[in-house]
């Protein structure tokens, strides 16, 4: 194996340079399938985070029928405080929430409320905080039930709705990638078979002087491995930066969602897409060595 | 050496290209295969490299069993057997010394080892001179003895020719010969199928005629036997 090792880099360099455009067109479908395959997983990733973060939260935001007197409200709030499960109510004020929506809005105090057409939209608003995430869904249907409440809003509702997002876009994401890993798969075997063909009178004489057949595959297993590795590569790459690019734009605009940054993760899914790229490789050149290198 | 027992091959398409052929070469021989084309000469020279196989019958080489052999040790097997073709079968981008040096590298040979094995039998066929020229620059002759340089270059036991000198005019054809022959001398069997009648009249070696699938004459020292 050792004295063949320069001749089957060789070959393997040779035979990508006979047919360039199919070798790109080869390495291209490797990438576009990693590179979604890549973002899928981080996307999934982000999503169960968001999903976990949301779940851990405890509070439950109530929101009071807007024609209630604070003295109503402080009333309701006391009650609730009452109840089984609960650990703390804290009030936010319509006044409260006015004036935080024009701090975030950036107007001038005064006008807030002409600006937004001379009453407060706003409804009071109690955060109630559960003792065990175990009671919140139960927690809140009895508060649903309360007349003093118009709307009741808590994390699993959310989370429900993104798991069944998250599950959708799994196999919507599955599809796609399978099908363009097929592509890849199909074009690489095609480039191999080509090179097969370009080379079957030396491959003939090979046979006929007794190169094994291992010897005779080697080159042509390399070159789809290779084509498999480059096509990983620039995945991983693109996969790479443009997340790095996705999480600092959305850190510094959409401050309230959490984003994934784990390392360990990044490292998982960047070998992963090499490792992708080279079995794609593999199956291609076997694909296509299995009918024309028999004995 | 070798012996064929009842082979008989049918190819897939049903042409019957050998009937019941029994046969047995032994060490050190120089047999001819004659007959009319298509009578199973090529048919019977592919049997014994293992191109083919019989649809019934045996093929033993030095008591190995060919038709039981499996596909991962026919390279081996082929390591001993030299085989040459009337279209020489020649890589047209590569030098003399590289097609020849080829079938040592692609079994693994050291490169040094490759240099000076090469180098010997491309002097023993007279090409020594010629060692960077590429086929298209040589003569049908020279290209030949590329051809018979690379099949001997791993000495092997059994040299197997379908039509060696199909392609040559004759006195080129009687160089190869006495190429071959001298390869003979050395120990090498050899098997040979071949039209050319003068060859084979003046050689005097054993003769087996092919027809129809079937061995119609076996002799020692035999001729030609066709009329032209």
């Amino acid at each position: 194996m050792l004295n063949s090792s320069g001749y089957i880099f060789r070959e393997t360099i040779n035979s990508m340079k006979r047919n360039p455009w199919l070798s790109l067109a080869s390495v291209v479908t490797v990438m576009v399938s990693l590179v979604i395959l890549g973002y899928s997983i981080f996307f999934l990733a982000n999503a169960a985070n968001m999903a976990k973060s949301f779940e851990s939260e405890l509070e439950i935001g109530a929101f009071v029928q807007i024609e209630y007197t604070p003295e109503e409200v402080q009333d309701l709030k006391s009650q609730i405080e009452q109840m089984p499960g609960v650990e703390s109510v804290t009030l936010v004020t319509k006044e409260q929430a006015l004036e935080e929506f024009g701090r975030t809005i950036g107007g001038s105090q005064g006008n807030i409320v002409s600006d937004v057409g001379g009453t407060n939209p706003f409804p009071d608003k109690l955060t109630v905080k559960a003792t065990d995430p175990q009671n919140v869904k139960a927690l809140a249907s009895s508060l649903e039930s309360n007349p003093g409440l118009y709307k009741v809003r808590y994390g699993q509702d959310f989370v429900d709705q993104l798991l069944k997002f998250t599950q959708w876009l799994r196999w919507i994401g599955f599809g796609v990638v399978a099908a363009f890993g097929i592509a890849a798969v199909v074009l690489i075997s095609i480039n191999v078979k080509m090179n097969v063909f370009s080379r079957r009178r030396e491959i003939q004489i090979m046979k006929l002087v007794g190169a094994s057949n291992s010897f005779i595959r080697w080159p042509f297993l390399i070159e789809g491995l290779a084509l498999g590795l480059v096509g990983g590569t620039f995945a991983a790459v693109i996969v790479g930066l443009g997340y790095n690019w996705i999480t600092v734009y959305v850190q510094s605009t959409l401050t309230f969602l959490p984003v994934v940054q784990n390392e360990v993760l990044f490292r998982q899914v960047s070998i992963g897409l090499l490792l992708g790229g080279m079995v794609m490789g593999a199956l291609g050149s076997l694909f296509s060595l299995q009918k024309f290198l028999r004995a | 050496m070798i012996q064929l027992t009842n082979v008989s091959k049918i190819y897939p398409n049903g042409a019957r290209a050998l009937v019941d052929v029994n046969l047995k070469i032994g060490k050190g021989n120089f047999v001819f295969l004659v007959g009319p084309s298509g009578a199973g000469k090529s048919t019977l020279i592919k049997l014994l490299y293992r191109e083919e196989t019989p649809t019934r019958g045996q093929v033993q080489i030095n008591s190995k069993n060919l038709v039981r052999m499996k596909d991962r040790e026919v390279p081996y097997l082929r390591r001993n057997i030299g085989v040459i073709f009337q279209d020489f079968k020649l890589l047209p981008n590569k030098t003399v010394f590289e097609n020849v040096a080829f079938a040592l590298e692609v079994i693994g040979v050291a490169k040094r080892e490759v240099r000076n094995r090469t180098l010997a039998t491309l002097e023993l066929v007279g090409l020594k001179a010629k060692e960077t020229a590429y086929p298209h620059e040589l003569s049908g002759g020279e290209q030949q003895r590329v051809c018979v340089a690379r099949a001997i270059i791993n000495n092997p036991a059994l040299l197997v020719a379908d039509e060696p000198t199909g392609n040559l005019d004759p006195d080129t054809a009687w160089d190869i010969m006495e190429l071959l022959y001298d390869i003979n001398k050395r120990g090498t069997t050899i098997v040979m199928a071949t039209h050319a009648r003068a060859i084979v009249n003046k050689m005097q070696k054993r003769v087996i005629a092919i027809e129809n699938g079937r061995v119609a004459r076996d002799e020692e020292k035999g001729g030609y036997g066709y009329d032209a």
